[in-house]
């Protein structure tokens, strides 16, 4: 399959959103099959279980075609802002007790991220808008960068990660706060 | 919560809350202001499109057919009377699941408004990449004084460009030369009549066709133009 280059697809899925907008159905099965596989990587590694992930995509998408006039109003590329609203539904659905991660179902998951592999960082580099990120997410402390893209990739709380990394809670927590300020700071160096 | 003035902690729980540590009632409330503080808004989306690419370069998972489907179903019930939803929906779920494809066809055409004897043909018609656009179906053309095929729309055409017109084609089985069958306008549920030598070869029909040709249909009785839909035919009698 052809893949459009970024700026390319972004505004692809842009003129799909305001289709689907006006309730336009074929725009909007367009619109799934450009972005469900990107959306379900996205909620599989943050929820873990292939049924909740099924769950939480399909809601996600109705939240989409629902929504999908508001999308003009938003300043975001469309992939971030249908991005984010996966990862907002992931993150609700995980804050119910009993579905919180429990055991270490996930430790294979994460097992990439145990040092500093830095295997999703060099996909990052390749796409241009993204090298600012990687660039700045390398120059973090490697137990901040961790904990962060533990965080943000696979969805653990500041408690699962303290038990992942076999360190006390409130030294997680400043890992996080740490470089969240570092990578901000470096970001807007970088812009 | 006077602290949610503080610009730092405001940015400190944005990027918390996109990162996805800020859980359980933290969360909560931060949602709650959210809905009122465009401001706050504002500072989340910006965490967002920074930290968004990360999302890109972690790898795509295709989703298995079923999500889809179910999202089809879902929203075709959500919406009764999106009659062409219902219809793409429908037909997309449908080329995915093959065996049940008669049955459900079946009971599509079993709840037309019209009363009219029961189908015992049916194709559906789909673009070159697999998307259906036009169901064709027939009762049997035994015994009938007027025979015709039910053209439905299941989605929007493509616009028909000014001097030329659709051609329907019937593809006979050991697809040998399509026979045309009418000219088609773009009304979303039409009839059309079928000449009595063609209606007794319409049982063996293998499939049915769509052509683009120039006013009057084709002039050499074959396809000139591109075939944008074509389908094959199942029976159901």
């Amino acid at each position: 399959m052809n893949r459009p280059a970024p700026d390319a697809l972004a505004m692809r899925l842009a003129e799909l959103l305001a289709q689907a907008a006006l309730k336009n159905q074929r725009a909007f099965a367009d619109l799934y099959q450009l972005t469900a596989a990107k959306l379900f990587g996205v909620a599989l590694r943050i929820l873990r279980r292939q049924d909740w992930a099924e769950e939480v995509l399909q809601e996600c998408y109705v939240n989409i075609w629902n929504h999908a006039g508001d999308y003009a109003a938003q300043k975001s590329a469309p992939l971030t802002w249908m991005t984010s609203i996966v990862r907002n539904r992931c993150l609700d659905w995980l804050r119910r007790p009993q579905r919180e991660a429990t055991g270490d179902e996930y430790d294979i998951a994460v097992e990439a991220w145990q040092d500093e592999s830095p295997g999703p960082l060099e996909s990052l580099m390749a796409s241009s808008e993204a090298a600012a990120l990687a660039r700045c997410l390398r120059e973090l402390d490697a137990r901040q960068r961790q904990s962060i893209m533990l965080a943000f990739f696979h969805g653990l709380s500041h408690s699962e990660l303290a038990s992942h990394m076999k360190q006390p809670l409130g030294t997680v927590k400043t890992w996080v706060r740490r470089g969240i300020e570092r990578l901000k700071g470096c970001l807007a160096a970088a812009a | 919560m006077a602290s949610y003035k503080s610009p730092e902690l405001r940015d400190k729980l944005a990027a918390e809350y996109v990162i996805g540590t800020l859980r359980g009632r933290a969360r909560a409330r931060f949602q709650a202001l959210l809905r009122y503080d465009p401001d706050l808004r504002r500072t989340v989306s910006e965490w967002e499109a920074r930290l968004t690419p990360l999302s890109a370069a972690a790898g795509e998972i295709a989703p298995p057919a079923r999500v889809w489907q179910a999202l089809a179903g879902r929203l075709a019930g959500a919406k009764p009377g999106g009659g062409a939803w219902t219809g793409l929906a429908f037909w997309r779920g449908l080329a995915v699941t093959g065996g049940a494809f008669v049955l459900i066809l079946a009971a599509f055409i079993g709840v037309a408004p019209r009363p009219e004897p029961p189908m015992a043909m049916v194709a559906v018609m789909s673009d070159d990449k697999g998307v259906p656009a036009l169901v064709v179906s027939w009762p049997s053309m035994k015994a009938m004084r007027d025979p015709y095929v039910r053209i439905k729309v299941v989605q929007e055409h493509p616009v028909m460009a000014p001097g030329t017109t659709w051609e329907m084609w019937m593809v006979p089985a050991g697809k040998s030369a399509p026979v045309s069958m009418g000219l088609i306008s773009t009304d979303a549920d039409q009839t059309m009549k079928l000449k009595p030598a063609l209606a007794s070869r319409m049982e063996g029909a293998w499939g049915v066709a769509m052509s683009i040709e120039p006013k009057g249909g084709s002039p050499t009785g074959v396809p000139t133009g591109p075939v944008i839909f074509k389908g094959q035919c199942v029976k159901l009698l």
